[in-house]
C-alpha cells in the first residue's frame, strides 16, 4: 500500500465534494465516501508514488508507505508545507529510528477545499 | 442516453502537461483574440510527468554553449541520427521558456553573479516540487479554458484535415464534441507497453508516468498521421526498485557505474565511446551486458561522496522522486557507505528522450492539416526534457496562431459523431448488455506479455530478431478485434479501457518499426540480434509509417536524414 489515508485524521475536507487529495491525483485513484465523509485510495495497485495527494491534504492525514516488497515498514517520510508556502520541510526517520529533516525552497500554490466540475453534476454519486 | 456537450474553440490543446500549458500561455499572449481550450484527463494542477515534481531542467545552454554545440551533442548522443532542424529550433527557445517559468515563481538555483548553477553540461538545478501547479496557474491566468478529467478518445477529421476531438468526462459522464480550427496534441509518451519492472501494488511504480499511455500517438495513428522512429525506444537506467532517475546521482555526485567486481566497465569496455560519458543508449546497454554476462549487480559508485553530498542527493530526490529517499530510509542505505544499485526499465516510447512520435515540420505541424504536435508525443527531436517540451509548445502555438486565419470551423458529420460516441462508450455498454467481456487489466496483461517476450522486453535483455517480431506481429493482430469485448463497470474503468486500447494501436506500429530497421543503431533501445551492427550505408535515415484509415494496413517508408551542423556525427 503506497499511500494510506488515516481515517482518524481525514475530515473529508468538511462538505467538499471533491477534496484536494482526490483532485490532485494524476491517476484519479482517490475517492471520497460521502456516507462517512472520508477519502480513501480506491486503486492502490495503480499508485505512482508521486505524492501530490499528501502535499495538498490540509489535515496531513495521508501517510507515505513503501510497498512492502521494497523493504520493511517503520521508516517515515512526511512533507510539511510552511505557512508562507515558500518552503517545504520533509521529516524523515529511518528504520533504526534515526531522524533527519530537509527544508527545501518551493512555491506552493493555494488550493481550494473544493472545486466544481465543468458542465455539471459532481462525480462520485453520478452513475451512468 | 448519453448526454452530449458541444464545445467550440479556435485553438484546442489536448493534454495540459508541460508542452500543453506552455503552448496555451504563448497562444493567449500572442493571439489574445483567439479562444484557447485545454482538455486534460486528470487535473491540470498535477497531471502528467511533472505531477511529482522536477529537480533539474535537463536541456539548457549553459555559458559557452550554442544551438550548434547542442545539436552536435544531441546528435552524437543519439548515435548520429536526429532531425537537426527540430533540435536546433527548440534549443533557440530554452532561454525564453526558462526565464518565463522563473518569472512565474519557479526557484532556479543561481550563483552570486546571478548565473544559473549547472548540473552537468546541459542541465541547471531547480526546486521544482511545484513546477506543475506553477505552469497550470500560468495557463489559466493567461485565459485558457481548462476542462479537467476529460479523457480524449479520438480526433475528428474531415478528409485530411483535423477538425476537433471527442472524449468523455470522468466526472459527469458526458460525451464531449469539441470543434476547433487548430488542434495541438501534447499528451506525452507511452508507458505500459511492456511489462513493468515491479509487480503487485508497485506495478505502477514506473519511471515514466503510468497515466501517459500513448493516447496522442494512438489518435494520430488512427487518423492516418505519419509517425517516425518508434523503433528508438527508451530504456532508462534507474535506481533499483525505486526506479528513480539516475542523472541526479551520476551528474549530481559524479558517481561512475561499477559492476559486482567493482570494475568501471564503462571505462574498460566503452572507452572509445566516451566511458561514463558514452551516448545514453550505451549507458543503458553497458549495464545490461554486465548483468547478462554474469557480472551484475551494477551500481553507481557513491562510496565516499561524504554526508554533505548525500544530503544534497536526498534533497534533490525529494523535489522529484521522494520514494527514493523512503527506500533508503527503509532499507538502511547510506549512499556514502554503499553504492547505489541500478537497473534498466521496461521500454517506453518517449519522444522527449528518444525520438518516437509524430513526423512534424519545423513549425511542429503534423502531416494532417490543422494538427500540431509538441513535447514527448512529437518525433525527431530527442533530448527535449521539460525545456524542449516548452519550446515545442511555443513553436506550435505561434504556428497555430499564424495558420488559423486560413482555417474555418468545420462541422463534423452526425455519422462521425455517432460512431465516435459508440466507440468511446462501448466498454460501458458491454456491461449494460450483461457481457462477461474482457476486463481492461486482462487485455493489458495480454499486450504486455506479447511485447515482453517477442518484442525485446527486459527479460530477453531487450534483444529481438525477425522471427520474434513476426510472432509479436501475429499475436498483436488478434487484439484489435477483441477490443470490442472490453468491459468497464464505471467511468474510471472506461478510462482504463481506453488506455489499453490506445496502447495496442501504438504497439502494432512499434513492432512494424522494430522489424523494418535492419541494423542496430541504438543498442538496447533497439537491439537486433540478426543485424547487430550499425549500417550507415543503408540506414542513415528515418523509418516512418502511416496506417491506412480504410484498410488498417501499416505502410512503412523512409525519410532522408539531413546534416545541418557540420562535423563528425559521432563526436559531441
Ligand atoms: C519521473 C520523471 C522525472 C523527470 N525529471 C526530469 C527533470 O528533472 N528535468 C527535465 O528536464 N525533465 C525531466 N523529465 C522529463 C520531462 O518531464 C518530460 O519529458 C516532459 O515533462 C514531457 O512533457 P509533455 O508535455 O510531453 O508530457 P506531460 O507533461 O506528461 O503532459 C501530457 C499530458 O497529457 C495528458 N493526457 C494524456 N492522455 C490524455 C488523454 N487521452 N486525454 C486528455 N489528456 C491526456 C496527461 O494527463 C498530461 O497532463 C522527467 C520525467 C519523468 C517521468
Ligand atoms: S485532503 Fe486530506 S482531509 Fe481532505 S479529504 Fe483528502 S485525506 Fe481527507
Ligand atoms: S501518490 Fe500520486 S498516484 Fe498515488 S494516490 Fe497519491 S497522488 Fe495518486
Amino acid at each position: 500500500m503506497p499511500v494510506w489515508i488515516d481515517p482518524d485524521k481525514c475530515n473529508g475536507c468538511h462538505s467538499s465534494r471533491q477534496p484536494p487529495c482526490l483532485r490532485m491525483c494524476p491517476g484519479d485513484l482517490i475517492v471520497k465516501d460521502h456516507a462517512v465523509n472520508k477519502a480513501y485510495l480506491k486503486y492502490p495497485e495503480d499508485c505512482w508514488d508521486c505524492l501530490p495527494c499528501i502535499k495538498v491534504c490540509p489535515e496531513e492525514a495521508i501517510e507515505f508507505h513503501l510497498s512492502y516488497q521494497f523493504g520493511s515498514s517503520g521508516a517515515k517520510l512526511a512533507p510539511h508545507i510552511h505557512k508562507t508556502r515558500d518552503f517545504i520541510t520533509w521529516e524523515a526517520e529511518d528504520i533504526e529510528g534515526k531522524k533527519e529533516e530537509f527544508t527545501i525552497r518551493t512555491k506552493v500554490m493555494q488550493i481550494a477545499l473544493d472545486e466544481s466540475v465543468e458542465d455539471g453534476p459532481q462525480g462520485p454519486d453520478f452513475s451512468i | 442516453m448519453i448526454e452530449r456537450q458541444l464545445v467550440e474553440t479556435d485553438i484546442l490543446i489536448i493534454g495540459g502537461g508541460t508542452a500543453g500549458c506552455m503552448a496555451a500561455v504563448e497562444a493567449k499572449e500572442q493571439f489574445p483574440q483567439y479562444k484557447v481550450t485545454i482538455l486534460e484527463k486528470a487535473h491540470i494542477d498535477r497531471s502528467g510527468c511533472l505531477a511529482g515534481g522536477m529537480n533539474a531542467i535537463n536541456a539548457y545552454l549553459n555559458k559557452g554553449e550554442t544551438p550548434e554545440s547542442f545539436v552536435r551533442y544531441v546528435r552524437s548522443d543519439s548515435c548520429g541520427l536526429i532531425r537537426e532542424d527540430l533540435v536546433q529550433s527548440m534549443s533557440e527557445l530554452f532561454e525564453y521558456c526558462v526565464k518565463k517559468v522563473e518569472k512565474w515563481g519557479l526557484p532556479i538555483l543561481s550563483d552570486d553573479n546571478g548565473d544559473y548553477i549547472p548540473r552537468g553540461r546541459w542541465n541547471i538545478k531547480i526546486n521544482g516540487e511545484s513546477l506543475k501547479p506553477i505552469l497550470s496557474r500560468a495557463a489559466r491566468s493567461a485565459g485558457a479554458k481548462v476542462y479537467n478529467w476529460l479523457v480524449v478518445t479520438n480526433l475528428l477529421t474531415e478528409g485530411d484535415r483535423v477538425s476537433g476531438a471527442v472524449g468523455f468526462s470522468l466526472r459527469n459522464g458526458k460525451f464531449y464534441v469539441v470543434k476547433a480550427k487548430a488542434v495541438l496534441i501534447a499528451t506525452g509518451g507511452a508507458a505500459g507497453l511492456y511489462r513493468p519492472n515491479n509487480a503487485g501494488d508497485a506495478s505502477h511504480k514506473t519511471w515514466y508516468s503510468p497515466y501517459n499511455t500513448g493516447a496522442g500517438y494512438a489518435m494520430g495513428i488512427r487518423a492516418g498521421a505519419e509517425m517516425t522512429s518508434y523503433e528508438m525506444r527508451y530504456v532508462a537506467l534507474r535506481t533499483k526498485d525505486a526506479i528513480a532517475p539516475t542523472g541526479t546521482i551520476a551528474l549530481g555526485a559524479g558517481a561512475p557505474q561499477v559492476n559486482a567486481k567493482g570494475e568501471r566497465f564503462m571505462v574498460s569496455r566503452y572507452a572509445d565511446l566516451g566511458g561514463d560519458g558514452a551516448p545514453t543508449p550505451y549507458r543503458a546497454h553497458g549495464p545490461v551486458q554486465e548483468i547478462k554476462e554474469g557480472r551484475g549487480p551494477v551500481y553507481l559508485d557513491t562510496r565516499g561522496i561524504g554526508p554533505e553530498k548525500v544530503k544534497e542527493l536526498k534533497k534533490a530526490y525529494l523535489d522529484m522522486y521522494p520514494s527514493q529517499v523512503l527506500y533508503w530510509l527503509a532499507n538502511d542505505i547510506d549512499p556514502d557507505k554503499e553504492p547505489v544499485e541500478v537497473q534498466t526499465t521496461e521500454p517506453y516510447i518517449v519522444g522527449g528522450h528518444c525520438q518516437a512520435g509524430y513526423w512534424v515540420d519545423l513549425n511542429r505541424r503534423t502531416t494532417l492539416k490543422g494538427l500540431y504536435a509538441a513535447g514527448d508525443v512529437a518525433g525527431g527531436a530527442p533530448f527535449k526534457f521539460v525545456s524542449g517540451c516548452w519550446a515545442e509548445g511555443v513553436i506550435a502555438a505561434r504556428a497555430m496562431g499564424e495558420d488559423i486565419s486560413k482555417m474555418a470551423l468545420l462541422a463534423p458529420s452526425d455519422a462521425q459523431i455517432d460512431a465516435e460516441e459508440k466507440r468511446a462508450f462501448n466498454p460501458l455498454k458491454n456491461r449494460e448488455r450483461g457481457k462477461r467481456g474482457i476486463p481492461p487489466a486482462d487485455l493489458e496483461a495480454r499486450l504486455q506479455k506479447v511485447m515482453e517476450q517477442y518484442a525485446g522486453g527486459a527479460s530477453t535483455y531487450y534483444e529481438m530478431n525477425q522471427e520474434m517480431l513476426t510472432i509479436a506481429r501475429k499475436k498483436l493482430a488478434t487484439l484489435p478485434g477483441e477490443v470490442n469485448d472490453v468491459v468497464a463497470n464505471d467511468l474510471h474503468q472506461l478510462m482504463k479501457a481506453h488506455e489499453v486500447i490506445d496502447r495496442i494501436d501504438v504497439a502494432q506500429v512499434l513492432v512494424e518499426h522494430l522489424a523494418y530497421r535492419r541494423e542496430t543503431r541504438w543498442p538496447t533501445y533497439q537491439s537486433r540480434t540478426d543485424y547487430p551492427e550499425r549500417d550507415d550505408v543503408n540506414w542513415l535515415k528515418f523509418v516512418n509509417s502511416v496506417k491506412d484509415r480504410e484498410s488498417g494496413t501499416i505502410k512503412m517508408m523512409t525519410r532522408p536524414y539531413e546534416q545541418i551542423v557540420p562535423g563528425d556525427r559521432y563526436r559531441p
